[in-house]
């Protein structure tokens, strides 16, 4: 914010950085270990009386000089180049609130170079002890520009106390210095042997060689105890919200962890090996190979201290992103672009969202993303989202993304920089508004005077939502459900459901696809496991036309009508799980998509199912998630599915009321579906008026598995805040699929309702849910006259005004419930005066 | 885009702001002595093969064995007030380092390359025959890319109403090429370090015939020479310089402008006996005379500074949140290692069989 971004595209990154941190660090520690290992080689030689181990050690000697002088020296200032390039906010702290030991260091960097030199040119030209004297000072002055050095760079990992006392010395001799003071220094002997090893091996003389080989080989050796024991102390000293955080909860330090612990052995069995005599060529290939092992060893060890203090550039005090945690609140309600210097742009408008979404790139973005680049490139993470997606995953990347810091700025800069992602760098948009095709349905005959029987049939589900790639993953089968009722009109009428067959039939263009006979149950009709594929025949088709007939036993017809299939195979995950080639301009999971949700899921929760699907295993989600519509009982630890899908989801999805339900569900008034489709969406009530916003659906979920012990809801917990009422704590925990919202939470004693929005209101048992529930005489379900939830009478179907009416079309010619406005004779032939159903039914319909 | 509007915000410092500004000018004085000794030196040490005696003369060989010194002591030297500058105008030189990062960064390599390429000529002098010569000249073209892009990075951190120019160019290739002041300013640096380069070659032979050496006598005189007509050069540089500083810098009522005049005209006025004496063959008083004229013009080089940043920033506007134990631990340090050192090189030198390293 302070200062201009250096704009690289594909060498950002911090691939700078690490070209020239890597290098010099491990250069940096040879030259602290190798000053001590010249003076002890040197007086092994005196105390052989070896000339020419002396002149091995002469030679050595010459080759460190060389190595740190030109390499070293160079790189390390080098490194505040490009730190200050790419972090000058940090390196100004860095500078200014330790100026007096980086001029401590300065003076032991003088000492270094004096005494170096003088060592190094007078051998063999000065009493033995006094040219050792020489190296001493050199090792001591090395060491002390590391032991200042180290107090700086473990500050940046743990402040200590200096963020609330500001005293250079709390942050100086903060809680990892001192271990990592000796796990480096252990470290920089250990180095100075793998040194040793490449000049010792390359000798002629085969008694010299082996002899130094050996000395060499116990450089790496006899630290070895002290510096694994320096590396526990280490990490013991570091916070326990660091360790967690590099030892548990990023899997992207694990290859380096692994890097460290695979290499340790192999250095000390090589070490072990260099002990025996090896032919030249070999020990020279080892010391060569460990040479290089020792680079990786210490680029792991590098990117794990890195790794651990993200988010932050100095933890806790400044995110990598160049702001201080002090101020974050603030850009988040004012805004980055209005506090930044170095910007063209102060403010986010409809002209100019891609170029003010770049400035926010370069602030907020490029010092740990490249364009194009090697280091964690933008385009590569970004592409499975499109820009809605992406603005979603930004708002809560910090929450399950630990080494991210949560974005800063306002909704709408966020929005801008999704947009330039997505739309500039990687050619990804949201769907444009679908186009709906406009469905004729003929209505079946009906003659009220004739007519001995009234077929009302409709879906329990308002939307049958389907996710499932065969082979691949089942989130939600394909098994959508109808029931049916069959009335015998009279004064009194009666309900069919013996010596009656029902049966369905697909009526359009696929025609003859899809059929089947209902199964009669006490009262009424149901037939289950309806597969359709909305998207099967070409277009899209999510309401599907039935046919539905009763016959006798005799196969006379006694009544035919028509209902719609609710079934839509529209769901979000492309949104962020990438588009699938099969997909094309429609949403939906394809099998890309379904690949990428498995490999979120391994990197989250560790499995392995991208194997298992690889392996041609379909990966069924209610296999360990509960899932009591298809009554799975999952695995018994994971969190049931509704809870897990919603606790996760939730935390990139905050804050956003109704939009939040369209990301997933086929809700969204531009998709293709649509779902909602009654009188309320008429009245403009949306999702969350009834079933409340996506943090508090999520918060009930998984209170109500916190409370059958899985612990593995409070993470997903911890950051969602409560919306509906005042804290978690007022959150009711609920089982999903089974308490949901009622008519009559609104609709108090059938009465018109009093609010338009539900507050933590939910049925209490699956007894109790509108889909289950009858008129006062048990019998007759709401749906026979109401028809489905989200899609009751009157009804307007996106497709076509007629899809979602037609029963009361055949009917009784209007789009009211059966029997509205005391149309009673439709199934008792006579009007009545009695309120037989519920109260309040012998009236005139409020909103025609 | 007001450049104003452009200035980072500073971070506090612990002590007052003169403690650095003297740390500042001591450590650049040490180093601009040797940089411009190691600049200057490979130059005539490069010119020198041009000359009648080529390959075998004694100066390049000379200066062949002494160079990767004296790189790593200019380096060193650089490191101190490239921290103190930081403490100063760090929000400012970040801010011009970023618009030129590209260049900037490259220095890394190209000063490697240079000290690699230095110590190949220190160790294979003798086996390099025809090489040594297109090697001192890339040695030679590196230090001055080097030097080129330091007069750049510091002429646009002391002019911030260039820094809008980020706005359409943001990829750190911007260079100060369009400042009047940019090419003498440069010229006055390079001549500068010849002059001195010259004068420590004379030294060095001087230093040599006092060992009983007197294998480069002539390098003495002609050290000396070289160190003359640069300077002579150098002082009509300056003038230059000092014609392209903008209109109005200058103002003879302001106390900045007084001292900065008085600083040149000291050095001015020094630097006329060091010529006479360079042109004598006086080297040990032209050394002199020339340490007066750099300490006359290293103040000067921060007065126009503090002129040229007055409508931006001051130091003595930064923020100070007193810390003074940290600088205290500093000079402790600073005059025992100085002390060490002090008692190092005597010390090797007196144990040293043959009395030189």
């Amino acid at each position: 914010m302070n200062y201009p971004v250096w704009q690289l595209a594909a060498t950002g990154g911090g691939l700078w950085i690490i070209l020239i941190a890597v290098f010099h660090v491990y250069i940096s520690h040879f030259a602290v270990g190798g000053g001590l290992f010249l003076v002890f080689a040197e007086r092994k030689a005196a105390r052989e009386k070896s000339q020419a181990m002396l002149d091995y050690v002469r030679g050595h000697a010459k080759f460190f000089l060389l190595l740190t002088m030109v390499a070293g020296s160079i790189t390390g200032v080098g490194i505040w180049f490009i730190i200050a390039l790419l972090n000058p906010d940090a390196t100004s702290i860095l500078i200014h609130t330790f100026v007096f030991a980086w001029a401590m260091e300065w003076v032991f960097f003088l000492l270094e170079i004096v005494s170096l030199f003088l060592y190094a040119y007078t051998f063999g030209r000065m009493v033995g002890w006094k040219h050792r004297l020489l190296g001493w000072i050199y090792f001591f002055s090395a060491w002390m520009s590391l032991f200042l050095i180290n107090g700086i760079i473990d500050f940046m990992l743990t402040p200590g106390t200096w963020p609330q006392d500001g005293n250079v010395f709390s942050g100086f001799f903060n809680p990892s210095f001192w271990p990592s003071l000796a796990f480096r220094t252990f470290l920089s002997l250990i180095i100075a042997g793998l040194f040793g090893l490449v000049t010792a091996t390359w000798l002629k003389e085969r008694e010299l060689r082996d002899s130094m080989v050996r000395f060499s080989a116990r450089w790496l050796l006899v630290p070895f105890a002290l510096f694994v024991a320096s590396a526990w102390w280490y990490r013991l000293a570091l916070p326990l919200e660091v360790q967690e955080l590099i030892f548990t909860r990023m899997p992207s330090m694990q290859p380096f962890i692994s890097g460290m612990l695979y290499t340790t052995p192999i250095l000390v069995f090589a070490g072990l090996l260099c002990i025996f005599h090896l032919p030249p060529f070999i020990s020279r290939l080892l010391a060569l190979g460990l040479l290089v092992v020792g680079q990786l060893y210490i680029g792991c060890f590098e990117f794990i201290r890195e790794g651990g203090r993200r988010p932050f550039i100095i933890y806790d005090v400044m995110y990598s992103t160049s702001i201080l945690t002090k101020d974050m609140d603030r850009i988040q309600d004012v805004g980055l672009l209005s506090q930044a210097k170095w910007v063209a742009h102060h403010q986010v408008t409809q002209e100019n969202t891609h170029e003010a979404g770049r400035e926010i790139y370069n602030l907020l973005c490029l010092s740990c993303h490249a364009i194009d680049g090697p280091m964690r490139d933008i385009k590569k993470l970004a592409a499975p989202y499109t820009p809605s997606g992406l603005d979603a995953m930004m708002s809560g990347m910090h929450v399950f993304h630990p080494s991210m810091p949560p974005f800063a700025g306002t909704a709408l800069e966020r929005s801008a920089l999704a947009a330039f992602i997505t739309e500039r760098l990687v050619g990804r948009y949201d769907l444009p508004p679908a186009q709906l095709p406009a469905k004729e349905v003929a209505l079946p005959d009906f003659d009220a005077e004739n007519n001995a029987y009234l077929l009302s049939v409709w879906s329990p589900v308002g939307m049958k939502h389907v996710a499932e790639i065969d082979g691949v993953l089942s989130l939600l089968p394909p098994k959508a459900e109808l029931r049916a009722q069959l009335l015998e009109r009279g004064e009194l009428p009666e309900i069919i459901s013996e010596d009656v067959l029902v049966s369905y039939r697909i009526e359009g263009a696929d025609a003859g696809t899809l059929s089947g006979e209902m199964e009669s149950r006490d009262d009424y009709f149901i037939a289950e496991n309806i597969v359709y594929n909305p998207a099967g025949s070409g277009g899209f088709d999510p309401y599907p036309v039935l046919v539905v007939t009763a016959r006798d036993m005799e196969g006379t017809i006694l009544a035919t009508t028509k209902v719609v299939l609710p079934v839509s195979t529209e769901i979000g995950c492309s949104t962020c799980h990438g588009s699938s080639p099969e997909l094309g301009q429609k949403a939906g999971l394809g099998r890309s998509t379904a690949f990428n949700i498995l490999a979120m899921h391994d990197q989250f929760s560790g499995t392995d199912l991208t194997l298992q699907a690889q392996k041609g295993e379909m990966v069924r989600c209610r296999d360990c998630h509960a899932d009591s519509r298809f009554q799975a009982k999952g695995n018994g630890r994971a969190l049931n599915l509704s809870a897990a899908i919603h606790g996760f989801h939730a935390n990139y999805l905050r804050g956003r009321g109704e939009a939040a339900c369209n990301f997933c569900h086929p809700s969204s008034l531009t998709g293709s579906t649509r779902m909602f489709r009654d009188i309320h969406a008429a009245f403009g009530l949306e999702c969350t008026s009834c079933h409340g916003v996506l943090e508090d659906q999520a918060l009930g979920l998984l209170k109500k598995e916190l409370q059958a012990g899985k612990e593995r809801a409070r993470a997903l917990m911890q950051r969602l805040p409560a919306q509906a009422v005042s804290s978690v704590e007022a959150i009711e925990p609920r089982s999903p699929w089974i308490q949901q919202p009622d008519c009559l939470h609104c609709h108090v004693e059938f009465e018109p309702p009093e609010t338009d929005t539900l507050v933590q209101a939910f049925t209490e048992n699956g007894e109790g849910l509108y889909q289950n529930r009858t008129d006062e005489s048990g019998r007759i379900f709401c749906a026979t006259c109401h028809s489905s939830p989200h899609a009751v009478y009157p009804a307007d179907n996106p497709y076509g005004e007629m899809l979602d009416v037609l029963q009361p079309m055949q009917y009784q010619d209007n789009r009211l419930p059966l029997g509205a406005n005391e149309n009673c004779q439709l199934c008792h032939t006579i009007a009545m005066e009695d309120e037989m159903h519920h109260p309040n039914s012998l009236r005139a319909f409020r909103n025609e | 885009m007001d450049p104003a509007a452009l200035l980072p915000t500073p971070d506090a410092i612990p002590v007052d702001w003169g403690w650095f500004h003297v740390l500042l000018l001591l450590t650049f004085l040490v180093h601009i002595l040797l940089m411009s000794t190691m600049f200057g030196s490979a130059f005539i040490g490069f010119i020198s093969y041009f000359q009648k005696d080529g390959t075998a003369n004694p100066c390049s060989e000379s200066v062949s064995h002494t160079l990767p010194f004296i790189i790593a002591f200019t380096v060193n030297f650089g490191v101190a007030p490239l921290l103190f500058v930081q403490v100063l105008y760090g929000h400012l030189f970040y801010t011009s380092s970023i618009l030129m990062a590209t260049y900037w960064l490259s220095l890394v390599g190209v000063l490697v390359a240079a000290y690699a390429l230095s110590y190949l000529l220190k160790y294979r002098y003798g086996r390099l025959g025809w090489l040594r010569l297109p090697i001192f000249m890339v040695i030679v073209s590196l230090f001055a890319l080097i030097a080129f892009a330091f007069v750049n990075n510091i002429g646009m951190m002391q002019n911030p109403s260039t820094w809008p120019r980020y706005f359409s160019e943001p990829r750190g290739l911007l260079l100060n090429l369009q400042d009047p002041m940019q090419v003498p300013r440069y010229f006055h640096f390079v001549f500068g370090s010849v002059a001195l380069g010259g004068l420590a070659i004379a030294l060095y032979f001087h230093w040599q015939q006092k060992q009983g050496d007197w294998t480069g006598m002539d390098w003495v005189r002609r050290g000396c020479r070289w160190f003359s007509f640069a300077t002579m050069a150098n002082i009509l540089l300056g003038l230059w310089f000092l014609f392209t500083l903008p209109q109005g810098t200058l103002s003879f009522e302001n106390l900045h402008t007084q001292a900065l005049v008085t600083a040149l005209s000291v050095g001015i006025l020094t630097a006329i006996p060091a010529i006479r004496a360079g042109l004598a063959g006086r080297v040990v008083a032209t050394l002199w005379w020339t340490l007066a004229t750099m300490v006359s013009m290293v103040l000067a080089r921060d007065l126009l500074r503090q002129i040229l940043l007055a409508p931006w920033f001051s130091p003595a506007e930064l923020e100070v949140k007193p810390e003074f134990t940290p600088l205290y631990l500093f000079l402790a340090v600073f005059i025992v290692g100085l002390a060490l050192i002090t008692w190092m090189v005597p010390f090797t030198l007196r144990n040293c069989r043959g009395g030189q390293v």
